[in-house]
């Protein structure tokens, strides 16, 4: 097709640049897209625009629930991009998120009242954790020892954990479920000690303890031997297994990570700004919006630590959009846009397209001997 | 050319050239395919073989040259070109999609298959056309239920469902059995009573002399010569195949061959398709002594390269490195016990083509010192080693964060085995080490293996390469369907006897 | 059980399998090229609201009907432009789409000056036969009660299954999902291929989701479908990628909401079954049927097509 006009080659080696101006076109590309649905249904986008950067950075409140907002994507972008570099195709995200929230609040109301912080902060967090590399287990032990493709099975099990959680809340009285109010269902809250303490107006310390996370990721798969081995598996099995390496371990512990990681901030998420297993405050597709964050920051683990905070701006926007009379919905579309155009944007990173010169044999790009 | 052509002629090629990346596959190829004849085409790998059947086949277009069928000249642009005018190639590996049916198979893409699939027609032409050519078939199993032979058989039947005229067969006994082997034959003999043109690939003597009328050998990329099979002794057709006297060895003497260092006793190794690749092969390689393992490429050299190092179970027998019984111990076990590896895919295998040239460097080291402290990977030492090993085996064209995979072949080769040697092996297996590599960087590989040798090391060299092997090889095995079929040392080897033994043809006792 | 109760349950069951029906043949139809498309929630949402729009604009229904399957086309067109042309990841690429579908059929039904949401369509799919033999004991409403998407939706199941096996296109079809090397060998355009069956899957995911807007839920609100696009991904594994297995896996689930308003007529102990349970049955069920029917000798009867999801690089020459 293609190859008529012009010749896509592999590209050797991406420069820097390149790798962030793809990013940033993705996101004005996106913001093109959607300012054309804005004016096409009456809206001014620069209006528009303009509210969502001042809701977002314009107050010191606003600052605060952007980095609200913005502490579990960046938990969620690693979650994502460590999978998705190693191949690992873990979708996940979503459910993995709201099982670390289920595990956290279960173990935080078990420790009770009586429980001191200093013991129930570390259990619930570490509990999260747990949650979330439990149930990306069920969709990482068929991919390594049956190969089960887990494209599938990590994304209906989003939907059974969202189930559940309602379950435990909407469809019974288990002990999640808050014993005094009879009316309506809710989640019980967490008991004090467990709730992490706010610093910055609403903001707690959970945003420090989320890029403590992933800093350690970044150092765990960068610095280590063991992350060596992983980063060896995903360029190129064969080689591995060529140096010994026992590539399935690598697989399993890649992929429990992700959830682990997703799991903590479904955890810091539950101890922090929402106080409950609240299944209205946790559905909010964190763990799709992590994908996004995970792409845009070109699966970069550091990366994702700012990108998850234009994200959080984003989600914030939402409510402000409303008092002016704008669909909150607009925030999804943008995300959504943004998202397409990063991926397709990778293709521009993998390839480039040149000109065919006649009678010349086509070779790839090669550093002079 | 030796002998009379019978006319018509089916198909034709003259001074056809081809050259990839600036190195001729093809050179002033000249080829006489007649009607209604079984036409072998043999050589050694790298012959060119390959490359004269792709442009017959119009997977590849002649950089000049011309190409003549049945008299008028023809230019194919893509193999369905090749397919509309009557020529067919069946592949060393097919194109079947497993999946579905015989008959669908047979079915896919056919031009003259209607919108509405008729099954009950589909299927009893494939029992007829089966039936015909002794290549009986169910046309309504799967290609994954049938053995590799009965997909040879469909891969053939597609074919002449399209009416080829001429058919192209790439070393198709390579996944037969022998009673496989000799149906197939009945077939070929069989379509070219029906007129029809069979070109068979091989580099099997034996093979040859039984089933085709005329023989072309390819040497380097030219036509060697083409004589009538029934006028062709085996001796004069290996001796074309390999062609020249073989260049003295130069590497010196050898210093004191130490003891036994790599023992290997009646491994047998299965391959991918079911079928035994090493068939009981036993040798002994000394400490100092390079050993050579001569033959044509697809007669269990991967298999018993990746049963040495643990990429591949042994069905049984035994392997020992300095005495101590290694068998059936992990890839890194063996890496640990000494053994080195340099396999024949330099990148995807040897070298991970995504990391950089130092990161790869420290592909089997990484957990230890210097590259690790405890469990923390210390950068620096990737670094300075990297900087000192890049230097000291002159691996060029290496720059910061550059994937390895852009390096040219002559450094990656010089990368891979600068690593394999700082491990100080005690053994150290090589495929193909200097394939595609030019002179400069062939000499840096061999003069590194022979350092090794000096070392003490034992060196197992696995090539097709004659020379190769005769420059750096003490002693030489051939090897041929997964067995030792001939040893002796470098002095005594001669093209002429290295040819035969490759081909399969057995030595008498001397 | 009473017996009129069962034959509501299963009548409605039917209307809420429609949908189903038409999104999982659709992406049946795209994964058998090889192309993975999780972008089916989107696609849905679209033909839903652009299908919504539309009978109300023009209180036609077949225009209504028509605009849908166009939309739902259109939207997977970029799908296939990203995973055929660009290569790039599939399962990204999808995920995008239905992020960006859900966010702009929301924000089609909310904006303007005279926002959709909450208000009732024009126009209704109602039941095409009425009195007469639709009043047959069982057979009646069973068969002849529907409205026409309905009927459609049955053709389509014939149809496809027919074109999938029968016919030379669909030889080429289920070809290029398990082997594109081979079928491009053997004379067969790939990218052409691919291209068209996305987007005929992505025609009938529109439709599907038109079918919410315009019959079952006649009330425009952010989202009527559900989790109905899921499930579709769900129930092409259940269907073993074939047609005719898809409408009973579509009428079951179809059915596990409906059963639910059932049950808690009927009273204890059936109304004691939580309603999240049944929800999450269609993707338990999936994964056990991953795990179950993508090992072994079985995957090669009932398994995936086998290049599903890898993107195809034309051999060079």
């Amino acid at each position: 097709m293609a190859a008529r006009r012009f010749i896509v080659e592999p590209r050797g080696l991406a420069s820097w640049r390149l790798r962030l101006l793809v990013p940033v076109l993705s996101v004005v590309a996106a913001l093109v897209v959607c300012a054309v649905f804005l004016a096409l249904t009456g809206e001014n986008p620069f209006d528009v625009y303009a509210q969502m950067i001042d809701s977002a950075f314009g107050s010191a409140r606003g600052l605060a629930e952007t980095l609200i907002s913005a502490t579990p994507l960046i938990l969620t972008g690693v979650a994502a991009a460590i999978a998705f570099k190693m191949l690992v195709w873990n979708i996940g995200g979503e459910g993995q998120f709201i099982m670390g929230a289920i595990f956290a609040a279960g173990f935080a109301i078990w420790l009770g009242d009586s429980a001191p912080a200093v013991i129930a902060l570390p259990v619930v967090i570490i509990a999260g954790g747990l949650g979330g590399a439990v149930w990306a287990s069920i969709a990482a032990i068929p991919r390594v020892y049956l190969g089960t493709n887990e494209i599938i099975t990590t994304l209906m099990l989003n939907f059974i954990a969202l189930n559940l959680m309602n379950f435990l809340i909407f469809g019974s009285s288990s002990p999640w479920r808050d014993p005094e109010v009879s009316t309506f269902p809710q989640g019980r809250p967490v008991p004090e000690a467990a709730r992490l303490p706010e610093f910055f107006i609403r903001l707690d310390v959970g945003i420090f303890i989320a890029i403590a996370l992933a800093v350690a990721a970044w150092f765990l798969i960068g610095k280590t031997g063991w992350g060596f081995a992983v980063r060896i598996v995903g360029d190129s099995a064969d080689s591995a297994r060529y140096a010994g390496i026992r590539v399935p371990q690598k697989i399993l512990g890649i992929f429990l990570l992700s959830g682990a990681a997703a799991g903590f901030a479904g955890g810091l998420f539950v101890s922090g700004p929402v106080g409950a297993l609240d299944p209205r405050s946790l559905d909010l597709g964190l763990g799709f919006t992590g994908i996004i964050v995970a792409a845009l920051a070109g699966l970069h683990l550091l990366v994702v630590i700012p990108v998850a905070v234009l994200m959080g701006a984003l989600n914030n926007a939402g409510p402000a959009l409303q008092s002016i009379g704008v669909p909150t919905a607009t925030v999804t579309m943008l995300q959504g846009a943004i998202l397409i155009f990063a991926v397709a944007g990778e293709f521009f990173i993998a390839n480039r397209i040149r000109r065919p010169e006649p009678d010349k044999v086509p070779e790839l790009e090669e550093v002079a001997t | 050319m030796s002998s009379e052509v019978p006319t018509p002629l089916a198909a034709q090629l003259r001074d056809v050239d081809k050259a990839f990346y600036g190195v001729k596959a093809n050179d002033s190829v000249n080829f006489d395919l007649a009607r209604g004849e079984v036409h072998a085409l043999l050589g050694e790998n790298g012959a060119g073989k390959s490359t004269l059947c792709s442009i017959l086949a119009g997977l590849y277009r002649p950089d000049s040259g011309e190409m003549r069928m049945g008299g008028e000249q023809v230019l194919f642009k893509s193999p369905k070109d090749a397919l509309a005018a009557g020529v067919g190639m069946v592949y060393q590996h097919f194109r079947l999609v497993l999946n579905l049916t015989v008959a669908e198979n047979l079915a896919l893409g056919h031009p003259d298959v209607g919108v509405r699939l008729n099954e009950k027609q589909l299927h009893q032409s494939a029992v007829d056309l089966g039936e015909k050519y002794g290549l009986p078939v169910d046309p309504a199993a799967r290609i994954w239920q049938l053995s590799v032979g009965e997909q040879q058989r469909v891969e053939i039947l597609k074919l002449l469902y399209r009416n080829a005229q001429i058919l192209i067969l790439d070393e198709p006994t390579a996944v037969l059995t022998p009673q496989e082997g000799k149906i197939l034959f009945k077939t070929m003999r069989q379509m070219a009573a029906e007129g029809r043109s069979v070109i068979f690939v091989s580099h099997k003597l034996d093979e040859v002399k039984q089933v085709s009328d005329r023989v072309t050998v390819l040497r380097d990329g030219k036509t060697v010569g083409g004589v009538a099979t029934a006028d062709a002794e085996p001796r004069d057709l290996a001796r074309m195949m390999v062609g020249r006297d073989l260049e003295l060895p130069t590497r010196g003497a050898q210093v004191d061959v130490g003891r036994v260092r790599l023992g290997v006793a009646d491994i047998r190794v299965q391959g991918d398709r079911g079928l035994e690749a090493v068939s009981g092969m036993s040798f002994d390689v000394h400490g100092g002594e390079v050993v050579g393992i001569a033959g044509v490429s697809g007669n269990g050299q991967r298999e018993l390269a990746q049963g040495l190092v643990g990429l591949r179970k042994l069905t049984s027998g035994t392997i020992e490195i300095d005495g101590v019984d290694v068998t059936g111990t992990t890839v890194f076990d063996r890496i640990e016990a000494g053994v080195a590896y340099v396999p024949q895919s330099r990148l995807g295998m040897g070298l991970s083509p995504g990391l950089t040239t130092e990161e790869n460097l420290a592909l089997k080291a990484f957990r230890r010192p210097p590259y690790s402290k405890g469990r923390r990977l210390v950068a620096s030492a990737f670094r300075d080693e990297g900087a000192r090993q890049i230097e000291q085996y002159d691996i060029r064209g290496v720059r910061p964060g550059l994937p390895i995979r852009l390096l040219s072949g002559g450094n990656l080769q010089k990368a891979l085995l600068a690593r394999e040697v700082e491990l100080e092996p005690k053994v150290l297996i090589l495929r193909s080490p200097t394939r595609g590599l030019d002179v400069g960087a062939t000499e840096a590989v061999r003069n590194l293996v022979l350092a090794e040798r000096a070392r003490g090391v034992a060196v197992l060299l696995i090539s097709e390469d004659l020379d190769e092997l005769m420059a750096l090889a003490d002693r030489l095995l051939v090897i041929y369907e997964g067995e030792v079929v001939g040893q002796m040392s470098t002095e005594e080897a001669t093209a002429e006897r290295l040819g035969l033994l490759m081909s399969g043809q057995r030595e008498e006792a001397s | 059980m009473n017996e009129s109760v069962l034959m509501l349950t299963v009548v409605a069951a039917i209307g809420l399998g429609t949908p189903l029906i038409f999104a999982t043949i659709g992406e049946i139809i795209t994964e058998r090229a090889g192309i993975l498309n999780l972008g089916v929630q989107g696609m849905m949402l679209i033909g839903a609201v652009a299908g919504f729009w539309a009978t109300f604009t023009t209180e036609s229904l077949a225009i209504g009907v028509i605009v849908a399957v166009v939309a739902g086309a259109a939207f997977s067109a970029i799908h296939a432009f990203t995973s055929i042309t660009l290569r790039v990841s599939q399962i990204v690429s999808g995920l995008a789409l239905t992020i960006f579908g859900i966010g702009l059929s929301s924000f089609l039904g909310r904006a303007g000056s005279n926002p959709l949401v909450g208000n009732p369509s024009k126009k209704v799919f109602e039941p095409i036969l009425s009195g007469g033999i639709t009043e047959w004991p069982i057979v009646g409403p069973l068969v002849f009660g529907h409205d026409i998407l309905v009927y459609v939706s049955w053709l389509v199941a014939v149809l496809a299954s027919y074109y999938l096996f029968h016919t030379r296109m669909g030889l080429s079809l289920r070809a290029v999902g398990e082997d594109p090397a081979s079928a491009e060998s053997a004379g067969v355009n790939v990218s052409h291929v691919r291209y068209i069956h996305v987007m005929v899957g992505g025609a009938l995911a529109g439709l599907g989701g038109a079918y919410f807007s315009l019959a079952l839920v006649p009330t425009w609100q952010d989202n009527p479908i559900g989790p109905a696009g899921w499930i579709a991904i769900a129930l092409v594994i259940l269907a073993s990628w074939r047609p005719g297995r898809a409408v009973f896996a579509a009428y079951l689930f179809g059915a596990a909401e409906r059963i639910q308003f059932t049950l808690q007529t009927l009273g204890e102990p059936w109304s004691n079954i939580p309603s999240t349970l049944l929800a999450m049955l269609p993707f338990v069920l999936a994964i056990i049927a991953m795990i179950v029917l993508t090992s072994g000798k079985r995957a090669r009867f009932l398994g995936a097509p086998a290049a599903l999801a890898i993107p195809y690089f034309r051999e060079q020459r």
